[in-house]
C-alpha cells in the first residue's frame, strides 16, 4: 500500500515549461487516468512520479518517503513503470525479458516469473523472440516483466495506444483492475476509455491540472471542450453519456 | 544456461584446432607430430624454436582475440549498438599514440615495460577525455559519445602521424612502428605469456560482472532505469572497463581491426544476446579468429610477414559493409 504525492513539481526543458507548479496527491489505492492534449506534459508528469526524470523543483513522497531517498532499487520495486513506446536493443525471448524484470527484485522467486507468464497467457511462447511477436503479444509481455514483482503503484503510459480495440481492452482493463488493491495510474488517449473505465480523470494542459474529479461528474464539465480545442457533443447512451469530439466554428 | 553444450563444446574444439593449426603454420610449417615431439620436451634446434618461439605467439595470438571479443561486446552493450567498435571511442587511437611515444622517444625505462604501460595509459586517457568532452557538452547518450570517439580518434591519429614524422631518424625504424599500428602479436616470454594469461582472466571477470545491467542496459534508457540502473554511472563505469580490455588487447597485439565487431555477432548467432553467455563466447569466438589470421599473416607471404591488422581488416571489412547493408534495409 503506497500513495504517491506530488508537490509543487516544476520541469522546463529548452524554454518551455513542460510542469508548471503542478501538485498531485494520489491514494494507495485506485485507477486514476490522465488525459489532456499534446503536449500538455502527460508522459513527462509519469516520467517524474516513476523517478524517470528529475523535476527542476518540487518533490514526489512515495509513501512516507520522499522518492530520492529511496534507493533505485527499491524505487523499481515499489513503482513499476510501463513505456509508450518500447522496444529492446537486443532480440531477446519472452522469458528472458520477463526473468529481466523479475531481477529488479531482491526477494523474488522463480515462481514469480511462471506465475505471471500463466497470468499474462505466455506460457506458449515463452522462447519465442521480441523480433516475432505481433502488437498485443508485446504488450502482453511487456505487462508481465513490469508487473512481475507485483510493484504497489503502476504508472503506464498507454502502452496500448497503437492495438487493435479488442487487445487495447484487454490491456486497460488489466491496468485498472490493478486500481482495487493498487495504485494505478494510466495516461489514456482515448477519451472513451477513460470515462468508460476509470474511477477518476485528471486533465492535463500546459503543465497544470485543470480539471481533477470522479470520472461520471467530469465527463459533462465544459473545461474539456476548452482543453482539446473542440465541441464536444454528449450523447446519452443506455450506459451513461459518450463523447463526440465536433470541430469548434467560431 | 538455455544453449546448448555442445555450442560451447565446439567452440572450445574449434579453438584447439585452431591453435594447432596456429603452431603449424609458418614459412617452416610443423606436423602435430613435430609439435607433440616439441611438447614433450625434445631438445632438437626445431623443436626448442617450437616451444620458445612459436607456440607462446599462437597463445598470445588467442588470449588478444579473447580479449578483443570481450572489448566488443562491451562496447557494443554500452551503446546498444550491433555496429559499435572499441575503436570508434578513441581507445585504440590513444593506444597507438603511447605506443608510439613509447617506441620513438628514449626514456628511462625499457621498452617492453614501457609499451604496454604507455599504450594502456592512451586508451584508458582518450576514453576518459570522451566521455570528459560528451559530459562538459551535455550529450551523455550513446550518439553523442560515439561522435566524440570519432572526433578523439581523428585528433590523435594525426597526432601519432606527426610523431611518426618528426621523431623517427636513422636509430629508431619507422619499420617498428608501422608493423605494431598496422597490428601484429608479438612474440612473448612464457612469464609474459602467463601475465597475459592472468590478465585476460581477470578482464573476463571484470566484465561478467557487468552482464546482467548491460541485459538491463539493452532494454533502452527509459526501461533501465525504471528497472533500477543508474545508467549515467553504469554507462562511464562500464567503458571504463571496456577500456582496460581494449587497452590490454593493444598493448600485446597492437591495433587489430575488426575483431572487436565480428566477434560478438557470430557469438549472438550462437548463443543469443544475453551477456552472460555472449561474453565467454565471444571471446571464445575472437580467440578462434586472431589465432587463424595470424597463422595467415605469419604462412601467407614467407620468409616475410603481412601484418595482422591488414588480415583481418581485409576479412573483417566486408562482414562490417554487410552488415550495414543488412541494418539499413531494414
Amino acid at each position: 500500500m503506497t500513495s504517491l504525492v506530488a508537490d509543487h513539481l516544476v520541469l522546463k526543458r529548452g524554454g518551455a515549461t513542460l510542469l508548471d507548479d503542478l501538485s498531485l496527491s494520489l491514494g494507495a489505492t485506485g485507477s486514476v487516468a490522465i488525459i489532456g492534449p499534446n503536449g500538455a506534459g502527460k508522459s513527462t508528469l509519469l516520467k517524474v512520479l516513476a523517478g524517470i526524470e528529475k523535476p527542476l523543483s518540487g518533490t514526489v513522497r512515495v509513501g512516507d518517503r520522499n522518492l530520492t531517498s529511496l534507493s533505485s532499487t527499491s524505487r523499481a520495486q515499489t513503482i513499476g513503470f510501463l513505456p509508450q513506446y518500447f522496444d529492446p536493443h537486443w532480440d531477446l525471448t519472452v522469458q528472458e525479458l520477463v526473468r529481466l524484470g523479475a531481477e529488479r527484485s531482491d526477494h523474488l522467486t522463480v515462481d514469480a516469473v511462471d506465475k505471471v507468464i500463466g497470468t499474462f497467457e505466455l506460457g506458449g511462447m515463452g522462447r519465442r523472440r521480441w523480433s516475432t511477436l505481433s502488437g498485443g503479444e508485446r504488450a502482453r509481455v511487456l505487462l508481465a516483466a513490469v508487473l512481475v514483482v507485483d510493484p504497489p503503484v503502476l504508472l503506464a503510459d498507454e502502452p496500448a495506444a497503437s492495438l487493435d480495440i479488442r487487445h487495447r481492452l484487454d490491456v486497460i482493463e488489466t491496468l485498472t483492475r490493478r486500481g482495487n488493491d493498487r495504485l494505478s495510474v494510466v495516461v489514456v488517449h482515448d477519451l472513451d476509455l477513460a470515462f468508460r473505465f476509470f474511477e477518476r480523470v485528471i486533465v492535463l494542459d500546459r503543465g497544470r491540472i485543470v480539471i481533477d474529479a470522479p470520472a461520471h461528474s467530469l465527463i459533462e464539465d465544459r473545461r474539456l471542450d476548452t482543453v482539446f480545442k473542440v465541441r464536444f457533443e454528449r450523447l446519452k447512451t443506455p450506459d451513461g453519456l459518450l463523447l463526440r469530439a465536433m470541430r469548434d466554428r467560431p | 544456461m538455455r544453449e546448448p553444450i555442445h555450442t560451447w563444446l565446439a567452440l572450445g574444439l574449434a579453438l584447439v584446432l585452431a591453435i594447432v593449426v596456429g603452431a603449424c603454420a609458418g614459412h617452416d610449417w610443423a606436423t602435430p607430430a613435430d609439435l607433440w615431439r616439441a611438447a614433450a620436451g625434445d631438445q632438437a634446434l626445431r623443436s626448442r624454436l617450437l616451444v620458445e618461439w612459436r607456440i607462446p605467439r599462437v597463445l598470445a595470438a588467442a588470449l588478444v582475440g579473447g580479449l578483443l571479443g570481450l572489448g566488443g561486446v562491451i562496447f557494443q552493450g554500452v551503446f546498444r549498438n550491433p555496429l559499435a567498435e572499441p575503436y570508434l571511442l578513441g581507445s585504440a587511437g590513444g593506444a597507438a599514440l603511447g605506443a608510439t611515444v613509447a617506441l620513438l622517444v628514449p626514456l628511462a625505462m625499457p621498452q617492453s615495460v614501457l609499451l604496454p604501460l604507455l599504450a594502456f595509459a592512451g586508451a584508458w586517457g582518450a576514453t576518459v577525455l570522451v566521455i570528459g568532452i560528451s559530459r562538459v557538452s551535455g550529450a551523455v547518450d550513446a550518439a553523442g559519445m560515439l561522435l566524440a570517439g570519432v572526433a578523439v580518434a581523428a585528433i590523435l591519429g594525426a597526432l601519432r602521424s606527426f610523431l611518426m614524422l618528426a621523431l623517427s631518424d636513422e636509430t629508431v625504424s619507422l619499420q617498428i612502428v608501422l608493423s605494431w599500428v598496422l597490428g601484429g602479436v608479438q612474440t612473448p616470454s612464457w612469464p609474459v605469456l602467463g601475465l597475459l594469461t592472468l590478465i585476460s582472466a581477470g578482464c573476463l571477470g571484470l566484465t561478467l560482472l557487468l552482464a546482467g545491467r548491460l541485459d538491463v542496459l539493452g532494454l533502452g534508457e527509459t526501461m533501465a532505469v525504471a528497472f533500477g540502473l543508474n545508467v549515467t554511472r553504469f554507462i562511464a563505469v562500464a567503458v571504463l572497463a571496456g577500456s582496460v580490455v581494449v587497452a590490454a588487447a593493444v598493448a600485446f597485439g597492437g591495433l587489430v581491426a575488426f575483431v572487436g565487431l565480428a566477434a560478438p555477432h557470430i557469438a549472438r548467432w550462437l548463443v543469443g544476446p544475453l551477456h552472460r553467455p555472449l561474453l565467454p563466447a565471444s571471446a571464445l569466438v575472437g580467440a578462434i579468429v586472431v589465432t587463424l589470421a595470424d597463422a595467415i599473416a605469419r604462412a601467407a607471404l614467407p620468409p616475410a610477414e603481412i601484418p595482422l591488422g591488414l588480415v583481418t581488416a581485409v576479412a573483417g571489412g566486408p562482414f562490417f559493409i554487410m552488415l550495414l547493408a543488412r541494418r539499413l534495409r531494414t
